[in-house]
């Protein structure tokens, strides 16, 4: 009896330890009645009447930064004196917090009318069944579409609807050290097999004893190599986002991952092992002869290496041509939202005038009117628009995360020598295969 | 022992405020994890879930990558608890032993035990880092390789870092709970089999180490737990990589959840581990217990 109590004790107490470790986690909790009862809050609330509405807005511009205070105190005033009756709530959220709270403010039905969300959120937003589908219930979506960066816009644009507005985008160009390249005598890559050949002239070792890499890439995810792959022609889906065996394991996509495994090998390029010099500090002491990173290297540079000189360029081109990457956040309007109201704001976010004041601190805009004006040409982002016009979104599916950590995982066996690409793309097309069809 | 209504009345009101937390904050969440574990329960099934079963304890057990973690689980475990307890009572013996300075070798290696596991962390990968102080120590000052040594780029390199980080930190805590427990063995003992004619080492085996059995057996447990807990070390030295090759339960637990939002997977992987818990914790009872 004691013995069966203390089995017991101990049963209790590894649960209790297990449990306490797994339980801190904000797991999403619901039944099935939720949803009806969201639903018949929807048409409660879109019939309110319309002469004074508040709508919330939930985004992750920083409470301290230069676009809060844009937004609070130029944006928001300016909105509310063209559409008088109309209160906007704005609130601001940590990035990573903003993802959580919506998950849960989803299952007790309490979500903002509007929110900006990464781009890499609203696949799984969209699943959820949470989001409206624009083009479908706003009657003058067309002319607003039509105002915005089309490349932008794919970011949003799920199964042939479109879940939001591109608010802002960035993509990934490539940045170089003038003085290696000057004393190499190297012109900057323009083609794939150019970049090659230059990361391996630039590796090797010092006279110091240090070794030096032609080519630094922090990770293996899609977010790293979607340029290379689709700059040489090869994809990560068909068209449609359902199939990956033909795309994934094609020659070309192969060829993109063989390409980084033997520069690898060869010692010219390095950065995704975790001992590996960070990216910045690995540039800026001119240990890394190139990156492809965002505009807000600008400022990380200026703060930590002012004096180091380096230049931009676009990304190298293969036979797809020079493709890059998109970022960047959209606007999306929830389910419960006041809809009428709510889709003016989101109209007036993404009108010039206020994409140019968000330009103003940096947000690169998607509003076509907005990238000519001055304040953009001007801008620190400059070398980015070009770009811009040849970057295309990761692939929008809710099951992306996954299929992400899987190509990265399949790169790393690569890159390491324990597969070839083709195998270790044809078993990861195969993959990738199935949670598309989940 | 008889009681009254009003006490029994007392004993509820007084237990009220406990049970509660318990209930809320434990009980629950565990009866709840342990429901979550048989519905698919993802992004795409938020609002309405389907109950699958044991489909999730399918997927689990049949995932290479949590076959990895729970491997390098086990192997930190295997390794990183015996050599704690080895070293701490060691360490407990000699402080023990000491006669000046006690209290100041108590808090030298009970430092590492308070100091935060983040910034250990980072302080042992920057010390492994290819281009980290070690290599520096190797290669400029004692010239014994001339090429950076990649510790943490493989997976039993940067398990190995991860292992030591917890070794360093758990020498303190297993010192304090053995040095605790030598106290309690009644000196007359040793007396007797000093009188026995028994030597060091023979004192240790048949006098100090009966005598601590229970200590023993309650650090075997607490550390296997904590063990089988291990998270911050290897997120923050390698984050799983390369390739979730030094992921472990914890961490692979956390990544399927909160990244690829596979809330119902990691609700039976954690019944899994606790399953798995509880069998090894019984084991190590009855072990001791056959000894006796």
């Amino acid at each position: 009896m004691k013995e069966r109590k203390k089995i017991l004790a101990i049963l209790l107490t590894t649960v209790t330890c297990v449990a306490a470790m797994c339980g801190c986690g904000k797991s999403p909790v619901n039944s099935a009645s939720d949803s009806e009862s969201q639903e018949t809050a929807t048409v409660t609330d879109s019939e309110e009447p319309a002469e004074e509405v508040t709508i919330n807005f939930w985004h992750h511009y920083s409470a301290q930064s230069p676009e809060n205070a844009t937004l609070t105190e130029v944006l928001i005033p300016k909105f509310e004196e063209e559409n008088p009756g109309i209160t906007v709530n704005a609130v601001s959220h940590e990035w990573a917090d903003l993802h959580d709270k919506l998950l849960i403010s989803a299952e007790s039905d309490t979500l903002p009318d509007v929110a900006r969300l990464d781009s890499a959120w609203v696949p799984e937003f969209q699943k959820m069944g949470i989001l409206v589908p624009l083009n479908k219930e706003m009657s003058d979506f067309g002319e607003v579409s039509d105002s915005l960066l089309e490349s932008a816009m794919t970011t949003a644009e799920i199964g042939g609807d479109q879940y939001g507005l591109a608010l802002n985008t960035n993509t990934k160009i490539l940045y170089y050290n003038v003085e290696m390249f000057e004393e190499a005598e190297l012109s900057v890559p323009e083609t794939m097999d150019e970049f090659a050949e230059a990361c391996r002239i630039l590796s090797g070792t010092k006279e110091n004893g240090q070794q030096v890499w032609g080519y630094d890439e922090p990770a293996l995810s899609g977010w790293n190599l979607c340029p290379f792959i689709w700059s040489m022609g090869g994809a990560i889906t068909n068209e449609e986002q359902t199939q990956a065996s033909g795309y994934l394991n094609s020659p070309q996509t192969v060829a993109a991952i063989q390409m980084f495994a033997d520069l690898y090998k060869e010692g010219a390029i390095t950065g995704w092992n975790s001992g590996d010099i960070p990216m910045t500090d690995g540039f800026g002491t001119g240990r890394y002869a190139m990156l492809l990173e965002g505009p807000w290297k600008v400022s990380e540079m200026a703060g930590a290496y002012p004096d180091f000189d380096y230049a931009t360029a676009p990304v190298p081109a293969g036979e797809g041509g020079s493709l890059s990457v998109l970022g960047g956040e959209d606007i999306s309007m929830f389910q419960s939202a006041h809809k009428d109201a709510a889709w003016k704001f989101m109209k007036f976010m993404t009108s010039a005038f206020a994409q140019e004041e968000m330009a103003k601190c940096g947000q690169i805009p998607c509003n076509k009117e907005a990238l000519e004006s001055d304040t953009v040409k001007e801008a620190d982002f400059a070398p980015y628009i070009e770009q811009l016009d040849h970057a295309k979104s990761r692939p929008t599916v809710a099951s992306w995360s996954e299929i992400d950590s899987e190509l990265s995982v399949a790169a790393t066996a690569v890159v390491n020598g324990e597969k070839t690409a083709q195998e270790a793309m044809d078993e990861l097309a195969a993959k990738v295969d199935a949670l598309l069809a989940e | 022992m008889k009681l009254n209504r009003e006490s029994k009345i007392q004993i509820g009101v007084l237990l009220l405020p406990g049970l509660l937390v318990f209930g809320i904050f434990t009980f629950y969440p565990i009866v709840r994890l342990f429901w979550m574990s048989f519905f698919k329960w993802d992004f795409g099934s938020f609002l309405n879930q389907d109950f699958i079963g044991l489909e999730n304890y399918r997927t689990v057990l049949s995932d290479r990558n949590f076959m990895t973690a729970f491997a390098n689980t086990l192997v930190y475990t295997i390794i990183t608890v015996p050599a704690q307890m080895i070293l701490g009572l060691l360490v407990a013996i000699l402080v023990n032993a000491v006669s000046r300075f006690k209290i100041g070798f108590r808090v030298a290696y009970y430092l590492p035990v308070i100091t935060s596991w983040v910034i250990a962390s980072l302080i042992f990968r920057y010390v492994f880092n290819t281009e980290g102080l070690l290599n520096y120590f190797l290669t400029n000052v004692i010239h014994v390789t001339s090429q950076n040594i990649h510790w943490l780029d493989s997976r039993w390199g940067g398990m190995a870092v991860a292992m030591l980080l917890g070794i360093w930190k758990g020498i303190g805590w297993n010192m304090v709970v053995f040095l605790a427990a030598l106290q309690t063995v009644p000196l007359e003992l040793y007396e007797s089999a000093s009188l026995d004619g028994a030597g060091g080492w023979q004192k240790f085996v048949h006098v100090t180490l009966p005598g601590i059995k229970g200590t023993v057996l309650f650090a075997l447990v607490m550390l296997t737990i904590g063990g089988f807990n291990v998270y911050t070390s290897t997120k923050l030295i390698t984050d799983g990589k390369p390739g979730h090759d030094t992921e472990v339960v914890l961490t692979w637990m956390y990544y399927k959840a909160f990244s690829n939002g596979k809330f119902g997977y990691s609700a039976a992987l954690s019944f899994i581990i606790a399953f798995v818990l509880a069998i090894l914790a019984v084991v190590q009872f009855k072990l001791m217990q056959n000894k006796e």
